[in-house]
Formats: C-alpha cells, sequence, structure tokens
C-alpha cells in the first residue's frame, strides 16, 4: 500500500504541480512566521537576567541548529526511499536538500560562534556539539561533492543515497553529544519529557521563528529541487512544455 | 569464506608497497613528531597520544585508499561479483585481510611507542586491544568510503566518509582518559566492541551494495 502511494505521487512531473499550487502560500506564511518571530524576539521580548541582549541570537541559531539536523534526517528517509523503491524523486530531493542543508548549517555553525563570543569568551570551542555540527556540515558538502564527481547522474544517485543512509549515524550523536560529553554547550530547553525551561514571553517568539525558519526552508527545498528536476529531465516533453 | 580470505591474504602479502608502505609513514610520524618540536618545553606524555590517534587516523585513510582499485581496474572484481553469489564475503575477507596485515601491525606499533611516552606496561595490552578495535571501525568505513568513488579516484570517497571516523577518534581519546585515569576503561570498551561488532557485520553488505552499483 505505501509502496504504491509512493509510486503514484513520486514522479517528478506532479512533484513540479503540485509544489507549484503550494509554493506560494508556504514561502508567504513562512517569510511572515519568520519576521514575526524575528521582530517579536528581538524587539518586544524581555532581556535575559544573565546573558543580557545576547541571548536574543537564539531565534537565528535555535531554529538553525533544529533544521541543520532535521534537513539530514529528510535527506536520509529520501535516501532509503530511493534505495528500497528506485524512486528518482527521491535522489533529486536528497540532491536539493543537501545545499539547503549545508546551508542552514553554516548559519548555525556561524550564529554559534557569534553567540560564543559574549557567553563563553570565545568565537570557537572543541566543544562536543559543535564540533559534530562542523561533521555535519562537512557531511554535507561530502555528499554535494561526491555527486557532483559523477558524469552517471543515476550511479551518483544510488551512491550518494548509500552515504547518506549510513551518515545517519551522526544525527543521534549530535542530538545526545550534550548529554553524553562535558560540554561548554547547555543541554536542550525545550524537551517533549520535561517540557520547556524558558519564560513563556521568550518561548512564543522563539516557536513562531521555529516554525517561520521551517517553512522558509521547505520553500528553498522546493525552489531549488524545481530548479534540479527541470535540468535533469530537460530532455522530457513535460519539462518542455512546462518552460 | 576460507578459501577467499587465504587468497586475499596471499595477494596482500605479496604487495609489500601496500602493507609495509603504510607501517613504515606511521613509525616515520611517530618518531618524527618529537624531534619536530622543543620537547623541554613541553610534556610530551601529555598529548602524545593524541598523535598516535590522529597517526592511526591517517594512516587507515591512506591505506584503504585504494583496496578495491586494482581489483577493479583489473576486471577481477567483475569476476568475483559475476561468479560469487555471496559478494559480500569477498568484501569481508578484503576488509579483514587489509585490518590483520595492516591494522594489527598499526596497533602494535601505537602500543609499542605509547609505553615510550609513559603508559605502563601493563596497561600494553587494553591500549593494543582498544586500537586494533578503532583499527577495525575505521578500516571498515574508509573502504566503504573507498568504494564510493572507486573510479573517480577513492581519496574523494574516503574523504567523504573522513568525518564519521571522528566519533572513533573521540571514543578512542576517551578510552586512553578511562586507562590514564584508572576508572570506567569496561564501559568504553564495552561500547567499542558492540560498535566493532556491528560495524564489521553490517559495512560489508553496504560496502557490496556500493561496488555492485559500479558494476551494474
Amino acid at each position: 500500500m505505501f509502496s504504491s502511494f509512493v509510486h503514484r505521487f513520486s514522479s517528478p512531473k506532479s512533484y513540479v504541480e503540485i509544489t507549484r499550487k503550494f509554493f506560494p502560500y508556504i514561502s508567504l506564511f513562512g517569510f511572515l512566521l519568520l519576521l514575526i518571530g524575528w521582530i517579536w524576539g528581538l524587539a518586544f521580548a524581555p532581556e535575559d537576567a544573565v546573558q543580557g541582549n545576547s541571548y536574543r541570537i537564539i531565534y537565528l541559531h535555535v531554529p538553525a541548529s533544529i533544521f541543520a539536523q532535521l534537513v539530514y534526517f529528510f535527506m536520509s528517509i529520501c535516501a532509503l526511499i530511493h534505495l528500497v523503491w528506485r524512486v528518482k524523486l527521491a535522489a533529486y530531493l536528497i540532491k536539493s536538500a543537501a545545499l539547503v542543508g549545508a546551508m542552514i548549517t553554516f548559519i548555525a555553525l556561524f550564529s554559534g560562534s557569534i553567540w560564543g563570543i559574549p557567553t563563553w569568551g570565545t568565537w570557537w570551542q572543541w566543544d562536543a556539539r559543535i564540533t559534530s555540527t562542523l561533521i555535519l556540515f562537512i557531511m554535507y558538502l561530502g555528499i554535494i561533492t561526491l555527486h557532483g564527481s559523477f558524469s552517471n547522474l543515476e550511479k551518483a544517485d544510488r551512491l550518494m543515497s548509500i552515504l547518506v543512509v549510513v551518515g545517519v549515524v551522526n544525527i543521534p550523536i549530535i542530538k545526545k553529544s550534550v548529554d553524553w560529553w562535558s560540554t561548554l554547550h547547555q543541554s536542550a530547553s525545550i524537551t517533549i519529557s520535561d517540557g520547556t525551561s524558558i519564560d513563556p514571553s521568550m518561548l512564543y517568539p522563539l516557536l513562531i521563528s521555529i516554525f517561520g525558519m521551517g517553512l522558509t526552508l521547505i520553500s528553498l527545498g522546493i525552489l531549488s529541487s524545481k530548479f534540479y528536476i527541470l535540468t535533469r529531465e530537460k530532455n522530457k516533453k513535460w519539462v518542455q512544455s512546462y518552460v | 569464506m576460507i578459501k577467499i580470505f587465504q587468497s586475499e591474504f596471499f595477494k596482500l602479502r605479496k604487495k609489500l608497497r601496500t602493507w609495509l608502505g603504510p607501517l613504515l609513514i606511521m613509525v616515520l610520524v611517530l618518531i618524527a613528531f618529537p624531534l619536530s618540536i622543543d620537547i623541554s618545553q613541553y610534556d610530551l606524555n601529555r598529548f602524545y597520544f593524541s598523535i598516535i590517534v590522529v597517526a592511526l587516523l591517517m594512516i587507515s585513510f591512506l591505506s584503504t585508499e585504494g583496496i578495491f582499485l586494482e581489483d577493479y581496474e583489473d576486471g577481477s572484481l567483475e569476476q568475483v561479483y559475476l561468479v560469487e553469489q555471496d559478494f559480500y564475503k569477498f568484501v569481508l575477507a578484503k576488509v579483514l585481510t587489509f585490518v590483520l596485515l595492516i591494522g594489527v601491525p598499526m596497533a602494535g606499533i601505537g602500543s609499542v611507542f605509547s609505553i615510550l611516552n609513559g603508559i605502563s606496561i601493563n596497561e600494553v595490552p587494553k591500549i593494543f586491544f582498544m586500537m586494533f578495535l578503532s583499527n577495525l571501525l575505521l578500516f571498515n568505513l574508509f573502504a566503504f568510503g573507498s568504494s564510493l568513488s572507486i573510479n573517480k579516484g577513492a581519496i574523494l570517497g574516503v574523504l567523504a566518509t573522513l568525518p564519521l571516523a571522528l566519533p572513533i577518534i573521540i571514543l578512542l581519546g576517551r578510552g586512553v582518559r578511562t586507562i590514564q585515569h584508572g576508572i570506567g576503561f569496561e564501559g568504553v570498551m564495552a561500547l567499542m566492541v558492540g560498535s566493532g561488532l556491528l560495524v564489521a557485520s553490517i559495512t560489508p553488505l553496504i560496502i557490496s551494495a556500493t561496488l555492485k552499483t559500479h558494476l551494474e
């Protein structure tokens, strides 16, 4: 049943048609949410008692860090679908998501570095969470480079999918690094089991930023994947009529 | 399986440069490092083990770079793929051969240099076993990397998998600290043995799937 569902909605043509309908709403809604979250967080949320105003970078850093891992997780699901059902679209999505993932991981690292100066007194620390996120960033670059090195794109898709599936082992390491190793980085402030330790006046704009960032990244992913699909399938009739 | 292993072992043993070269480089690095710094200013014992760990990483990286390349270029990999029903057995034999001929001596060399730099002789079996397990993990990982880009210069695939080796290095470093402090070694060891067994049993399957992609 799942297999037939996958095959039914997995043609690049139907993906482009479906995303064409939803793209304006997702991107607009995402952008607005992000804007509201950031304005609320930067201008109206109260100052932190310990960190002062420097904590406000969480409205960029926390969503970026969450999605740095989530994008990889999404890629690994696509990779499994590609390897098991040989769905072409899944490979196209991995390739497009890798670019978005590399970008957002870089933002997470960079914003963390900026936050490090006022809180830890240093730009960089060879700390478990930071190092494992750097590893994730290098993984994204490795995946993009590996795919780019093959002229046979079907082969490149398969090899990239295998690497993505193997690399997923890095995700729980990043997630749990703050618990497993003694580290400067604080542990999660929002958990499913223990709730949150953040005051609601700071939490709401953060949640809005997270949702906004998620939708914005989805729309970026859609844009990137559409461009990639049209390039890959340029010889197909439907692309010529679409363009 | 044993037959394949014997033939792979024989083949690798004949290629002196492939297995002896990395070992000599390792010895050279471990000797050259203390010479290149002013040891009167630094407490070498404190960080020498880090050099051994990095040497292990780089040498296993270098030695597995061409693990399948020759077989791929001369067509014997394709032949094995067509003849052998369980292709992963061939991969398993190949990786195990590399671990035995390069990984085990590397662990031995690392242990000897650890003694020379302050680790007690009683701790050597622990150090050796830990390095052996790290090599088992690293060789499997880099063999996978090598298989990814076999016809495009294996170094690319190995580089792509290099980030995955870093948790192994962190674990190895932690293991050494537990030896130095005398507590918690069993826990780290159990984790390494578990990961080693898991990786050694799954990776040949992944590598054979990757190689099949190149051969099909």
